[in-house]
């Protein structure tokens, strides 16, 4: 393929071995989206979900890969209103995860909801008490942001710079970009916070129900400080990924602790206000609604077990591993706690979609287990392959760690 | 001038931004959620004048008074008019358009193979009706038919003469009748229901049981032998041992239900046993009466007798006409076989599907389905007074259907004339009685009517009702022998009470769609015969019983009898059964 | 100006016998096609579901009831329409019915998430009916395309057409008798009543009547009553019934 698209100064393998790493991804991209297009042609049948389990293995996705996908708008915050400076080694990085993670979840909701062709209702005839509404708009706009952030990082391409109209604006971009952070951490806050709302005012599901503050439920606060958490994890989780796989030192181990360290903190911060949460939610508000708050662990697999594994081994666990100094300068441990505060996201979102909806409300009601049907599993999967299409197609012809030149030793 | 690729763009951008001006793109966003809102493929339903049609429901002896709200001549919904319908009534204005219904059928070919036969039965050899449903004009038809016939014979399950009147009674003991079920009018028993204590003597939880206000959970079979042990026939040790209930038990229901008590014991056809019970507690003539049946023109009287399947010699059929258009009471098939003679005897059965006994006959003859039939409903148990009620049809039959009375009428030369109409003049001519009318709510002694206003009112949903017999004469019959105690071997098979079929393509909400009823393809059981048998629920397994194998589908219920399957469709009932895993 | 009503049930479980003809008179009024080959009961369209409860024994131990779960038109909090991104969902104040815009609905299905009592439900299939079968179809309600969410609302197409013939005889209220949802027509053991609960003559609200999840503060108008202990407490257990977890069926 066109080499001469390879950033100057960069080494990438060749054009055989690039095509043999990403055939896999494709062929599964290929079948992710054979098993998307079943569901939008023949419908929803298509999947397993049903009228209790309304969500499933996509709204997880979705809640999972938004609050991962949450690095672009934090690692942005950090750098660009913050000044923290050493973040500029993996910003671009993190733009493109930010890009992938919110272009494939709103992909994945097209596929989710019953009448696409009616997604713009939303916009036509919002309903400004739910906080779908706000989840809609926030995402959509944020996703334009993310394009907007992903253009400077396109148009720096070697190829592409030699359009002097394309570097003029290039140019224009980069003065806006402090406007784009601004812009995109207003909006983030927002929908990550919106994302929690939506479980945290299910009056109805005493499990998932929060009492809040001013219109927010607790849930709200919680998303935004568990995704800030997870963000920089996760950049720092795929910067590592990739070295591992390109075999090149992409940035200095310092940035890589920094960004455990602002992980750690965020997550200790995230811990402490999910315990008392708990607390509060045990004691006070699923008792009100008529729920003792332990019959909820009473239904096997969801043992109380599911809420120390989130609490304590994936939330405060690693949030002690990357405060300590001693343990962040070791990469193994590092990356470990990262994967771990990961898990710890994923399960939290697991626990408010799958839980919830498993759990039944009517006393006369059965307890529901649920299993993805093939065309969600492979929809799930084009994901996550397209993900990686991308990003390697980024790595490759366009400079996602600007520390790596220098790096660079050969 | 010339024009440059930048131009182009120029233009099309420009093009593109004064779109936006039009309406262009905004009506297309509207059209768009107009084309989703009219999703292809969705049915319009037909629009046009709605009116109320009054008529009565066939599908069973209830006979309940109906109201159907029509568009133009297409009824759309029914609903009861003097309380609800069951759900077999309210779905009833769709069985035309059932998937299983036949439409079309052999019926000139089954006409002439029928009159062959008929010349061709040697000596000794019969020519039978099997009438699921007797006491209609139909029967009357067939049993004229017959009669004319010098080898025809009239067969039908054997009718209780009497009725019971539940507003009397103060209490009830059920043994396993489907009363808040299947068994009276649906309305007419609730609206009386608070004014008598229900005892339900049944070997499973039955709806009725749910709802009773005792419920004795007695073994399978022993109902008789508990009608016997309160009529002092049997001791209570010896009722106990049969019923598995405790002799206290026995006793206390003895009691409550003791001479003129104004109790009430039914069971689900009133068998003999059952009425000289009754008679014993002094019900006859209070709960339980004698009645008459509509009157009918005297030239019918030379019709052929009723007679009981069990009493016809076995191999003796060589024709047999089975009329499945009304359904009634479920006969087995091989009790029917039995009876047919060897060496190719001719079946034809008249149904609206060929899933009942057209499994087993040569022909099969389409025939037309409520609310397309014109038929009438003999009175239901728990009408005490005779009553003359047509099914009006609301719709127009397809053309290949056919009428199995009017068949059975056309092999015996008997005019093609109006029975009903006949029928409506006998009873209009003999002046007793009222005819009560639907859409005005009125009551009005026949005498006071025309007898062309009778018929019309007949056919517009009114509805004859006599008057009831005086309860005299009457010979109460003697207890049976007791039926064997067997400790059965496997499992015993019961049936949930007998639907009329066919239901609706809507009933998948009753037992797909949730849960609510036994769907046709599933059995219940115990856990613990579950684990037993080596199934648990949602298995697929065989059921074997003496009568067939079936596929079906395990559910599990601790509200089942440990020893007892519960099955919903009739032909698996059976006192050994066995469940397979597949 | 009309006084406001707030329409209501009162559902007496003690004489519902789970006969079923007010989920097909429900069907049959509103359009709702029988189910797809591939439908079962978590995916099916019963806008009134009978559940069977149970006292949790063991036969000849075991008690059964039947309890009838619509739409409950919560009045206050109403789950279901504050969280429709798209304001399908909307409560009348009219009427105090919550009303189910099928034609806005994306089929985002966050109001089924939020709906405690699940008495909403997804069009998984394309709607399809036997042929011919199409020819019953009411004209007062018209039918929904798949993707779309659904549920009860009292027949409206009833609430209209009642609306109507109080009009056209110049009236501003409807009489009583001339609106009711098929469930109550079709129930042949008058276990259902329907009414406006802001009429005390009617009796809906009977002392003993409880409702279901009353605690969750969203004001559910459906009414149930039950002499029998153990189905009260089943009925408004914390807890679910363990025994809820077997299959059942009637």
């Amino acid at each position: 393929m066109a080499n001469n698209l390879i950033a100057r100064g960069l080494k990438r393998c060749s054009t055989r071995r690039f095509l043999l790493w990403i055939a896999p991804w494709a062929a599964l991209l290929a079948f992710g989206l054979y098993s998307a297009g079943l569901c939008l042609v023949e419908g929803l049948n298509q999947t397993n979900m049903d009228n209790r389990f309304a969500f499933g293995l996509w709204i997880f996705l979705d809640l999972t890969v938004i609050a991962l996908g949450a690095g672009a708008f934090f690692t942005g915050f950090l750098l660009y209103i913050l000044k923290v400076d050493e973040l500029r080694a993996v910003i671009n990085s993190a733009v493109v995860i930010g890009l992938v993670c919110y272009s494939g979840a709103v992909a994945v909701l097209m596929v989710d909801v019953g009448q696409p062709l009616r997604a713009w209702f939303t916009f036509w005839y919002p309903n400004v008490h739910s906080m779908l509404t706000e989840v809609t708009f926030c995402i959509t706009c944020y996703l334009t942001v993310l394009f907007i952030e992903y253009l400077p990082i396109v148009l720096k391409n070697r190829k592409l710079r030699e359009i002097p109209t394309f570097l003029v604006f290039e140019f224009e971009l980069h003065k806006l970009i402090y406007v784009l952070a601004g812009v995109g951490t207003f909006l983030s806050f927002f929908h990550q916070g919106s994302l929690g709302g939506l479980y945290g005012v299910l009056r109805g599901r005493p499990f998932a129900f929060r009492e809040g503050l001013a219109v927010w439920p607790s849930t709200f606060f919680l998303f935004i400080i568990s995704a800030a958490a997870v963000g920089p994890s996760f950049v720092l989780l795929t910067t590592w990924l990739v070295e591992k796989i390109s075999r090149k030192p992409l940035v200095r181990p310092a940035v890589l602790e920094l960004l455990g360290r602002i992980s750690g903190l965020l997550l200790a911060v995230y811990v402490l206000a999910k315990t008392v949460d708990t607390l509060v939610w045990i004691n006070r508000t699923s008792p009100e609604s008529g729920f003792p708050a332990a019959q909820y662990y009473s239904w096997r697999p969801f043992g109380t077990w599911i809420l120390f594994a989130e609490i304590v081994l994936f939330g405060l666990v690693p949030a002690l591993i990357m405060l300590t100094p001693r343990l962040r300068a070791h990469t193994g441990w590092l990356v470990s706690a990262a994967a771990m505060a990961c898990c710890g996201v994923a399960l939290n979102r697991f626990v408010q979609t799958i839980q919830t909806l498993a759990l039944p409300t009517l006393s006369f009601d059965k307890f529901l287990s649920y299993y993805p049907s093939w065309q969600e599993v492979g929809t799930f999967l084009a994901v996550v392959a397209y993900g990686a299409l991308v990003y390697s197609f980024s790595f490759r012809y366009f400079q996602l760690f600007p520390e790596e030149r220098e790096r660079y030793q050969i | 001038m010339t024009t440059t690729r930048r131009d182009i763009f120029k233009f099309a951008g420009g093009s593109a931004l004064g779109a936006l001006l039009t309406p262009a793109p905004w009506r297309l966003i509207t059209d768009t959620a107009l084309w989703s809102e009219n999703w292809p493929g969705i049915p319009r339903p037909a629009r046009g004048e709605i009116r109320a049609k009054f008529t009565h429901c066939s599908l069973c002896p209830a006979g309940c008074a109906v109201r159907a709200r029509c568009v133009g001549e297409q009824p759309v919904s029914l609903a009861g008019v003097r309380g609800g319908l069951c759900p077999f009534g309210v779905t009833g204005h769709q069985l035309p358009y059932h998937p299983a219904r036949l439409r079309q059928g052999p019926v000139s070919e089954a006409m002439a193979a029928v009159a062959d036969a008929i010349a061709k039965c040697g000596p000794g050899e019969r020519v039978a009706v099997l009438d699921l449903r007797p006491g209609r004009t139909a029967s009357w038809t067939a049993r004229r038919a017959m009669a004319v016939l010098k080898n025809g014979w009239y067969i039908a399950p054997v009718q209780s003469p009497v009725a019971v009147d539940l507003t009397k009674a103060r209490t009830v003991l059920s043994l396993s009748a489907p009363l808040l079920e299947r068994w009276g009018t649906p309305a007419n028993v609730f609206a009386v229901r608070d004014g008598f204590r229900l005892i339900q003597a049944d070997p499973v939880e039955s709806r009725t049981a749910a709802l009773a206000d005792l419920w004795l959970p007695i073994r399978p079979g022993s109902e008789e032998a508990l009608a016997l042990g309160l009529a002092g026939q049997l001791t209570s040790a010896e009722t106990a041992a049969m019923t598995g209930l405790s002799e206290h038990q026995i006793e206390s229901v003895g009691q409550t239900i003791g001479f003129g008590r104004l109790s009430l014991v039914i069971d689900r056809a009133m068998s003999p046993a059952v009425v000289a019970l009754n008679v014993k507690l002094g019900g006859w003539g209070r709960t339980i009466v004698p009645r008459a049946e509509a009157p009918v023109p005297p030239e019918w009287k030379k019709a052929a007798p009723v007679t009981d399947l069990a009493a016809v010699p076995d191999r003796s059929i060589r024709v047999l006409l089975i009329d499945e258009s009304a359904p009634g009471e479920y006969l087995p098939w091989d009790a029917i076989e039995k009876k047919l003679a060897a060496g190719n005897p001719l079946v034809v059965v008249f149904a609206w599907s060929a899933n009942g006994y057209g499994r087993y006959a040569k022909y099969v003859l389409p025939t037309p389905v409520y609310p397309e039939a014109t038929d009438d409903i003999p009175p239901a148990i728990d009408s005490p007074a005779p009553c003359f009620r047509i099914a009006a049809p609301l719709l127009a039959a397809p053309a290949g259907v056919v009428t199995p009375s009017e068949f059975i009428a056309s092999l015996a030369g008997l005019p093609p004339a109006d029975a009903l109409r006949e029928r409506a003049r006998a009873i209009h001519q003999g002046g007793r009685g009222t005819l009560v009318t639907y859409a005005d709510a009125k009551s009005v002694p026949v005498k006071e009517v025309k007898p062309d206003d009778f018929w019309k009112a007949l056919n517009a949903g009114g509805c004859w009702v006599g008057q009831a017999l005086p309860p005299a004469n009457f010979r109460a019959p003697v207890g049976q022998a007791l039926p064997p105690a067997n400790p059965s071997q496997g499992l015993v098979v019961l049936a949930t009470p007998p639907a009329p079929s066919p239901a609706s393509p809507l009933f998948t909400k009753l037992y797909q769609e949730s849960d609510l009823l036994l769907a046709p393809n599933c059995i219940a059981l115990h856990p613990q015969d579950a684990a037993r048998c080596g199934v648990s629920a949602g298995n697929r397994a065989t059921l074997e019983t003496p009568n067939g194998k079936w596929s079906v589908r395990i559910l599990t219920d601790s509200s089942v009898r440990p020893g007892v399957v519960l099955a919903a469709r009739p032909e698996m009932a059976s006192a050994s059964g066995k469940v397979v895993r597949v | 100006m009309n006084a406001q009503k707030k329409y209501g049930m009162s559902i007496d479980v003690d004489r519902c016998t789970g006969c079923g003809s007010c989920m097909v008179a429900c069907a049959v009024e509103n359009n709702i096609p029988p189910a797809h080959a591939g439908a079962n009961d978590r995916n099916g369209l019963t806008w009134i579901r009978v559940y069977k409860v149970d006292n949790g024994e063991d036969y000849p131990g075991k008690r059964s009831a039947f309890i009838p779960v619509l739409c409950q038109q919560c009045g206050e909090h109403t789950p279901c329409a504050s969280v429709c991104p798209q304001q399908a969902v909307d409560v009348d104040p009219r009427t105090g019915i919550v009303g189910q815009m099928p034609e806005r609905c994306l089929g985002c299905r966050y109001c089924m998430a939020a709906c405690p009592y699940h008495a909403r439900y997804f069009n998984w299939w394309d709607p399809r009916w036997p042929a011919g079968m199409e020819k019953t179809l009411n004209p007062d309600v018209a039918p929904r395309m798949r993707g779309v969410v659904e549920k009860c609302n009292f027949c409206h197409g009833r609430w209209h057409a009642a609306k109507q013939k109080a009009a056209a005889a110049g009236k501003s209220e409807i009489e009583p008798g001339d609106y009711v949802p098929a469930c109550v027509e079709a129930c042949p053991t008058g276990a259902i009543r329907f009414g406006d609960l802001n009429d005390p003559s009617n009796d809906l609200r009977h002392p003993d009547s409880f409702r279901l999840l009353k605690k969750l503060g969203t004001d559910p108008k459906i009414y149930y009553r039950s002499k029998r202990d153990w189905v009260r407490n089943v009925a408004q257990a914390s807890r679910p019934v363990s025994s809820q977890k077997e299959a059942s069926h009637g």
